[in-house]
């Protein structure tokens, strides 16, 4: 067997009752690697990346992630999860707790972490996603970039070795875009292995390795940044980034 | 006449304090276990196992949608047919607690409902077990939905109390059923009567708009 990567697709099949939403998807991303993942809504992009921490379930194929194949009796999903962390389109942080209590929640109680030790990492998370001041904030008295932004600090209170991005920028009004994606860029310059459903081409030509383009739930077109955008090889990836680029 | 009565009625005391507390014992034990039960088997019944909360699905149907005074009965004349020897207080407990907890089983599945699924995903995405999910994200955002009703339900049992008089505990009920019979004046005595309850009601009443009207705030405003 060759060496697998740190999320490994292979022959992957979903479907949601007789709709085909991921159709024979075959992927490799690497450790410190980042891959855009872009294409029409409805092609299967977000369902692409909730299955690799488990909010989505595949019908057949191979999904390992961190050398564990998902669906394995053996594979522990909770504990996989920890290695893994999500950002919704929609922050879904907890109204109910302070942002430094969003981000110590996981870990004190899973990664067992002593509350001031994690309240301290929390403080230093915070202040490193521009967010010092907003510590004792509940998410209703943010903004909408500064809940995504509490919502990123509180994937990398766990210390992940993979982050999945969901739009994460989709939601949010236009000038607040630019301070969500620096911080995702500056998660990607230490290195995190992320797969970001975006479209927002910026990001993906500073950050990414690869861009892969979904059509249908199917991988229509996988390339490097530059390749995808100056020269896309089908007539769908052409469409798509004429329609996304024109404004 | 009516003095005569009163000063009757008011020799009662001891036996009428003697039914309120019967009333305000039997309804706190019973409102504390169903409380506890109630929201045990409301977090079973939005569980992921199918059997268990099919069950806990029937038994609540079966209990609503049958009269208090039957259930009582069933329990306190049949089980004994059945070896199951109960005197009337254990006997008005576990009817009590029963009736309690499957309506606030209800109360507390509405809750739960009441969650965003975005909130169990972040939930479950950062590692979260199933009950830290619940205990520490979804409970909490539960509670603000589940609070107003369940303290309006906490009224309509101490007033279903009062059925246990059936089976011969000595409630408020039955008080007023036994000075009846010295004092010929059912108008005064069950007026008494209905003032006892309201006097133990009447706070609950209160608290429960009290909640409601925070919550019902706290939907508008900025902080949760």
């Amino acid at each position: 067997m060759t060496k697998t990567g740190m999320i490994e697709f292979r022959g992957v099949n979903k479907w949601f009752g007789t709709l085909n939403v991921l159709r024979d998807i075959t992927l490799s991303v690497e450790p410190r690697e980042v891959v855009v993942v872009c294409g029409p809504s409805g092609s299967g992009k977000s369902t692409l990346i909730r299955c690799i921490n488990g909010l989505e379930t595949i019908r057949d194929g191979d999904l390992t992630v961190d050398g564990q194949r998902l669906g394995d009796p053996a594979t522990n999903m909770t504990r996989l999860r920890t290695e893994i962390g999500f950002v919704f389109q929609s922050f879904n942080l907890y109204p109910h707790k302070t942002a430094l209590e969003n981000v110590t929640l996981a870990p004190i109680h899973v990664r067992k972490i002593p509350r001031a030790e994690a309240e301290e990492a929390g403080r230093e998370l915070l202040a490193k996603v521009g967010l010092a001041d907003k510590v004792n904030a509940y998410p209703a008295q943010l903004s909408g970039g500064q809940q995504q932004r509490v919502a990123i600090a509180r994937c990398l209170g766990m210390r992940p070795k993979i982050m999945l991005f969901d739009e994460p920028t989709s939601a949010l009004d236009p000038e607040m875009i630019s301070e969500v994606l620096d911080v995702m860029v500056a998660v990607a310059e230490e290195g995190m292995t992320m797969m970001v459903v975006t479209h927002e081409m910026g990001f993906a030509r500073k950050v990414a390795q690869r861009v892969v383009f979904m059509d249908a739930g199917a991988i229509v077109e996988s390339g490097t940044p530059d390749e995808f955008f100056s020269n896309p090889k089908t007539d769908r990836s052409r469409a798509f980034l004429s329609k996304i680029l024109r404004h | 006449m009516i003095w005569q009565q009163l000063q009757s009625i008011a020799g009662s005391y001891p036996l009428a304090l003697r039914g309120l507390g019967m009333t305000v014992v039997l309804s706190l034990i019973s409102l504390v276990l169903g409380t506890l039960l109630g929201f045990g088997l409301g977090i079973l019944r939005t569980g992921g196992n199918r059997l268990i909360s099919g069950a806990i699905g029937a038994w609540v149907d079966l209990i609503r949608g049958t009269p208090f005074l039957v259930q009582i009965f069933l329990i306190f004349f049949i089980l004994p047919e059945l070896g199951i020897e109960l005197d009337a207080f254990t006997a008005g407990i576990i009817a009590l607690t029963n009736l309690a907890a499957c309506f606030i089983c209800e109360i507390v599945v509405a809750g739960i409902r009441s969650v965003p699924t975005g909130q169990v995903e972040a939930a479950l995405a950062s590692g979260l077990s199933r009950w830290q999910r619940m205990r520490q994200v979804v409970l909490p955002q539960a509670m603000r939905i589940v609070l107003p009703p369940l303290v309006g339900q906490y009224v309509l049992l101490i007033k279903d109390s009062s059925v246990v008089s059936a089976i011969g505990l000595t409630d408020l009920t039955r008080v007023g059923w036994l000075v009846v019979q010295r004092v010929p004046n059912g108008l005064l005595v069950f007026f008494l009567v209905g003032l006892g309850y309201f006097i133990v009601c009447y706070p609950l009443i209160m608290l429960a708009r009290r909640l409601e009207q925070r919550m019902g705030a706290a939907h508008g405003e900025v902080q949760l």
